[in-house]
C-alpha cells in the first residue's frame, strides 16, 4: 500500500513538472509575446529594449529561465508579476484562495443537498411524474451555461428588478468574513446558487440511475422480506451503496473547482479568486501569474485525482495490483 | 498612446448614441466637451459646497505599476494627474485650452536660449511632497536622472535629447546628467541643456514620465508601493486585482489653478474586478460613479436614451488605421497602395464602430484639431472601379493578401469589411483573426510578415511628429522586433528629412511647421504607407450624482475634479 502511494505520488510530481514546462514553452513558442517588448512599452528605443531583457533575464537561454522562475517561486517564494510590477505571485494566490473556498464550499453544500435530494426523490418516485418532473428540473441545470445564467441573475438582481423585489441584494463582488458572516453570505449567495445549479442537476442524474439500479439488487429484496419500512430500506440501504460514486465524483469535481474551474462564476459575479486570477493573468499574458495559478490548478486537480485513487485502492485491492 | 481595446458596436447604437450629449462634438471644431457639461467652469474658482465625499471608480482591471517614469497605460497616466506634477503640465481644464503648456511645479515658463537648447526653470517656492519635504532643485536633478536609471519606457525617445542622456540609456546603472541637467540650490533653479533644439520638449516634461519624485526615490520600479508625491492625493494602498485607495495629500497647497487644481472629493476609490457589463449596471444603480472601460456596445442605446444626462462624448486625438506593409508584395508597389485609399468606405466602418456619434471618417493621418492637421481630402469617398484599375496596373492582381485583426468585436467586423474590400479590386484576400492580446506586438515585428493589419494609435501629447514621425520614420522601423513601431516598415530619407525640417521650423514658427505638418500628411497619404479610417470619440458614464465633468484633450476626465456632493 504504502509503495503504492508513493508510486502514485511520484507520478503526480511528474505530472506538475510537464504541466509547468508546457506551459513555459507554449509562452515562449507564441509570437508577438516577447515580454521584454511589453515591459519596454511601445516605441521603446532598442538600447533600452535591451537593458529590460537584461534586467529582466530574458536574454538568458531558456532552460536557464525556466530554472529561474521555478526557483523564485518555489525556493525564495518571490516571483514577481511581468504586467502589475511589484506585485508577488504568491500571496496574490494566497489572498484569492479564501474566495474561491468560500464561493465553492458553499456552492458544493448546496449540489449536495439539492442533488441528493432530487436524485432520491426521482428515485423512490419511479413510475409518478414526480420522476420526469424532476428530471427534466436536473436538465434544465445542467443545460443553463454558469456564464449565461450568471449574466443573467446580474440582469434581474442588479438591474431590471433591481429597485423592488432585489433590492436587499448587495453590489457584486466579495465581502470577506471580516465583514460579518451575513455579509459574506449576502455577497455570495447568488453566485453559490448559480454554480451549484449545474452540480445539482449532474449529480441528481447520476443518484437517480443508481439508486434505480440498486433497488432491484438482491439485499434490497432482502431488506424489503425482512419487513423493514420502504422508507428505511431507501435510505439505508439503496442510498447508502448509492452514494459511493457520487463521493468520488464529488472528489474530482470539489478539486478542479477549488483549483480554479469556477472561473466563469468568479468573472461573472466579480469575484476575486483564483479562477478570476487565472483569466486576468490570461489576458495580459502575465507569465508568472499564469504559471503560479495553473500549477496550483494542477495541482489540486492532480491530488485530487491521486486522493481518489488511493481511497479507490483501500477499497478495492485489484487497483492496487493493477 | 496605443489603446488596444476597442469600444464594440454595431448599426442599433446609431439611434441610442445620437441621444447621447447631443453628439456634440462632431463637426471637428476641437475636442469639445459634452453637451451635457456641468455648469460651473474650474475657471470659476474652487467651490467649497461641493468639497467632499467619496469618488467611486471602476476597472476591470488594475493598470500596472504605480511608478509614473514606469507606467505608459492610459488608466494610470489619468490617475497620476492627481498625484504628481512635473515642472510644467498642460492646463488642466476641459476643451482645447487643455493642450497649452502652463508652469507646474516651475514658477513659470522657462527662459530658452536663443539656439534653443538650453531651458532655465526656476522652482515655485512651498510646494511640498505628500511627505511634507519640500520640492528642491536636487529632487528635479534626480527625477531626470531616475527615468534613465529605470529604463524608463521613452527614456531612449523622449528624454534622449537632453546632455549625456545617450550614455544613460546604455548604461543605466548610476546615471549621471551633470551636465545636462544642472541644480542651483542657492537661486533655486535647473537647467536643463539640450544636445539639439527639441520644439516638442516642453510637452514632453508635461508628461507623467518626467514627474518630479523625491530623491531617495528608489532607482528600480517601485510597483505597487506608492511614490510620494506633490499633487492635490496621496494613493494608500493599491492592488491591481482589487483596488486603489486615494486620499487628499495633507501637504497640498493650491500653488497654480491651471497646473494642480485642488480636487473635490475626500477620497477616490478605484475598484478591480468587475466586467463592463456589470460596471454599467453599477453606475446606472449609483453604487459606482464613472467606469474607465469602453462600454459595451449593447448598452449604448440604453445609456444614449435613459441615460443621456449622464453620458459625455468627446473626441479623440486618435485614429484607427490601416497599417500597410510597404516591404511586402503586393504593396510595395505603389500603384497597389494608392488602390487601397480607394478601396474602402470609411462610413461603412463608422457604422461597425457604433455610428457617426462615436467615431468619424478620417481622410487624414492627423485627427481633425490636431496641430498641424490640414483640412485636405484626397480620396474622398469609396471608388471601387479606380481601385481595381490600379491594382491591375501595377500587376499585383490576383495576389494573396492577409488581414490580421484583434479578436475582438469591432476589429473582426472591420477585418471582414476589408477582406471583402480586397476580393472586390482584385486580391486573393484571408483574414487573419489574432488575440488582442498579442495582435499589438505581433504586427510589429517583421518576422511574421504581417501585410496588411488594423490597429489604432492615440496621440502621446499634442504634436503632428508624435503621429508622423513616430508612425512613418526610419527611426522607429526596427526589423524582427516586437518594439517596432513603424507597422508599414516605411522609411523614406526624404520624408525624413522633411519631417526633420519642419519640427526644427516649429522652435521659431509653430504655425508655419503646423502647415509644413500638413504638407507632410498630404505627401504620406500619397504614398499610402497608412490608410486612415476614423477618428473614435470618447463616451464616458457618469453616476447620477456626479457634476463638473470635465474632459482634457490629452488625459480625458479630470477625476479629481468630479463633484460627487
Amino acid at each position: 500500500m504504502i509503495g503504492y502511494i508513493l508510486r502514485r505520488f511520484g507520478a503526480a510530481a511528474l505530472v506538475l513538472f510537464a504541466i509547468s514546462v508546457l506551459v513555459f514553452l507554449i509562452f515562449f513558442a507564441t509570437p508577438g509575446v516577447d515580454p521584454a517588448a511589453r515591459i519596454a512599452g511601445k516605441n521603446a528605443d532598442p538600447a533600452t529594449l535591451e537593458q529590460v531583457r537584461a534586467s529582466f533575464g530574458f536574454d538568458r537561454p531558456l532552460p536557464v529561465q525556466y530554472l529561474m522562475m521555478m526557483k523564485h517561486l518555489f525556493v525564495t517564494h518571490d516571483l514577481t508579476s511581468f504586467v502589475n510590477r511589484g506585485t508577488l505571485v504568491i500571496p496574490q494566490i494566497v489572498e484569492a484562495i479564501p474566495v474561491t473556498l468560500s464561493l465553492v464550499v458553499g456552492a458544493a453544500v448546496i449540489w449536495m443537498v439539492l442533488g441528493v435530494a432530487m436524485g432520491t426523490l426521482a428515485g423512490a418516485m419511479r413510475g409518478t411524474l414526480i420522476d420526469p418532473l424532476v428530471m427534466l428540473l436536473g436538465v434544465f441545470g445542467v443545460s443553463l451555461p454558469v456564464y449565461w445564467l450568471g449574466e443573467v441573475v446580474n440582469l434581474l438582481t442588479q438591474k431590471q428588478l433591481h429597485d423592488s423585489v432585489f433590492s436587499w441584494v448587495p453590489p457584486l463582488g466579495y465581502a470577506p468574513l471580516s465583514q460579518g458572516v451575513g455579509q459574506w453570505a449576502l455577497h455570495l449567495l447568488l453566485p453559490w446558487l448559480t454554480l451549484a445549479l449545474l452540480y445539482a442537476g449532474i449529480y441528481a442524474r447520476l443518484l437517480r440511475g443508481e439508486l434505480a439500479g440498486a433497488l432491484n439488487e438482491d439485499y434490497v429484496r432482502t431488506a424489503r422480506a425482512k419487513g423493514l419500512s420502504e422508507r428505511r430500506v431507501l435510505l439505508r440501504h439503496a442510498l447508502r451503496c448509492s452514494l459511493i460514486p457520487i463521493v468520488s465524483l464529488f472528489g474530482l469535481d470539489f478539486g478542479a473547482l477549488v483549483g480554479g474551474a469556477a472561473l466563469l462564476t468568479e468573472v461573472v459575479f466579480g469575484l476575486p479568486g483564483v479562477g478570476k486570477l487565472t483569466y486576468q493573468a490570461l489576458q495580459n499574458l502575465d507569465l508568472p501569474v499564469i504559471m503560479g495559478t495553473v500549477l496550483y490548478a494542477a495541482f489540486f486537480v492532480v491530488l485530487a485525482n491521486a486522493v481518489v485513487d488511493v481511497v479507490y485502492a483501500r477499497l478495492d485491492p485489484r487497483v492496487r495490483r493493477a | 498612446m496605443k489603446r488596444i481595446t476597442a469600444i464594440a458596436a454595431a448599426a442599433l447604437l446609431a439611434a441610442g448614441a445620437a441621444a447621447c450629449s447631443g453628439g456634440g462634438a462632431s463637426t471637428g471644431t476641437g475636442p469639445a466637451t459634452g453637451a451635457a457639461a456641468q455648469p460651473g467652469q474650474a475657471a470659476a474658482g474652487f467651490q467649497e459646497q461641493h468639497k467632499g465625499g467619496t469618488l467611486r471608480l471602476l476597472a476591470k482591471a488594475g493598470d500596472g505599476t504605480l511608478d509614473p517614469h514606469i507606467n505608459y497605460s492610459n488608466g494610470n497616466w489619468q490617475i497620476f494627474q492627481a498625484l504628481y506634477d512635473g515642472l510644467v503640465s498642460f492646463r488642466k481644464t476641459g476643451g482645447e485650452r487643455s493642450y497649452d503648456i502652463v508652469p507646474d511645479l516651475a514658477q513659470e515658463l522657462p527662459q530658452v536660449s536663443a539656439d534653443g537648447t538650453t531651458y532655465t526653470f526656476t522652482l515655485r517656492k512651498g510646494v511640498a511632497f505628500s511627505t511634507g519635504a519640500p520640492v528642491t532643485a536636487d529632487d528635479v536633478v534626480a527625477s531626470f536622472e531616475r527615468i534613465f536609471r529605470v529604463s524608463g519606457p521613452t527614456s531612449g525617445t523622449f528624454y534622449a535629447g537632453i546632455v549625456g542622456a545617450a550614455d544613460c540609456v546604455k548604461k543605466p546603472a548610476g546615471c549621471t546628467l551633470d551636465q545636462g541637467v544642472v541644480a542651483d540650490a542657492a537661486a533655486g533653479t535647473v537647467t536643463i541643456k539640450l544636445v539639439a533644439p527639441d520644439p516638442e520638449f516642453l510637452q514632453k516634461l508635461a508628461l507623467p514620465h518626467a514627474a518630479v519624485l523625491p530623491k531617495d526615490t528608489p532607482a528600480k520600479d517601485q510597483g505597487t508601493s506608492p511614490i510620494p508625491g506633490t499633487g492635490p492625493y496621496q494613493v494608500v494602498s493599491y492592488d491591481p486585482n482589487k483596488q486603489m485607495k486615494l486620499v487628499r495629500n495633507p501637504h497640498f497647497k493650491e500653488w497654480s489653478r491651471d497646473a494642480q487644481p485642488q480636487g473635490y472629493p475626500d477620497e477616490i476609490d478605484y475598484a478591480y474586478g468587475l466586467t463592463p457589463e456589470a460596471a454599467v449596471t453599477a453606475v446606472q444603480n449609483g453604487q459606482a460613479d464613472w467606469i474607465f472601460d469602453p462600454l459595451p456596445a449593447d448598452r449604448l442605446t440604453e445609456i444614449g436614451t435613459q441615460y443621456a444626462q449622464q453620458a459625455h462624448v468627446n473626441a479623440l486625438a486618435a485614429f484607427w488605421y490601416i497599417p500597410v506593409n510597404v516591404n511586402l508584395a503586393p504593396f510595395d508597389k505603389p500603384e497597389a497602395r494608392e488602390a487601397l485609399q480607394w478601396a474602402f468606405d470609411k462610413n461603412a466602418m463608422v457604422k461597425m464602430f457604433g455610428g457617426a456619434n462615436v467615431a468619424q471618417p478620417a481622410c487624414t493621418i492627423l485627427p481633425p484639431a490636431f496641430p498641424g492637421h490640414a483640412d485636405f481630402c484626397d480620396f474622398p469617398r469609396q471608388d471601387l472601379a479606380k481601385a481595381k484599375d490600379l491594382v491591375q496596373k501595377s500587376g499585383t492582381a490576383g495576389q494573396e493578401v492577409s488581414v490580421v485583426v484583434a479578436d475582438d468585436e469591432v476589429s473582426k467586423q472591420i477585418g471582414e469589411y476589408v477582406r471583402s474590400s480586397l476580393e472586390q479590386i482584385g486580391y486573393q484576400a484571408k483574414l487573419k483573426v489574432i488575440s488582442t492580446n498579442i495582435h499589438f506586438t505581433y504586427i510589429q515585428n517583421t518576422r511574421n510578415k504581417v501585410q496588411l493589419s488594423v490597429s489604432q494609435w492615440y496621440a502621446d501629447y499634442p504634436a503632428a511628429s508624435n503621429f508622423l514621425n513616430v508612425l512613418l520614420s526610419c527611426a522607429s522601423f526596427r526589423e524582427g522586433s516586437d518594439a517596432s513601431i513603424n507597422i508599414s516598415g516605411y522609411c523614406d530619407k526624404d520624408m525624413d528629412a522633411r519631417m526633420a525640417a519642419a519640427m526644427k521650423l516649429g522652435q521659431t514658427d509653430q504655425a508655419g511647421a503646423d502647415r509644413q505638418w500638413g504638407e507632410i500628411d498630404r505627401e504620406l497619404m500619397k504614398r499610402g504607407p497608412i490608410v486612415p479610417l476614423f477618428n473614435p470619440k470618447q463616451i464616458d458614464f457618469v453616476s447620477r450624482n456626479v457634476g463638473n465633468y470635465q474632459f482634457h484633450a490629452q488625459f480625458h476626465a479630470l477625476l479629481d475634479q468630479l463633484w460627487v456632493k
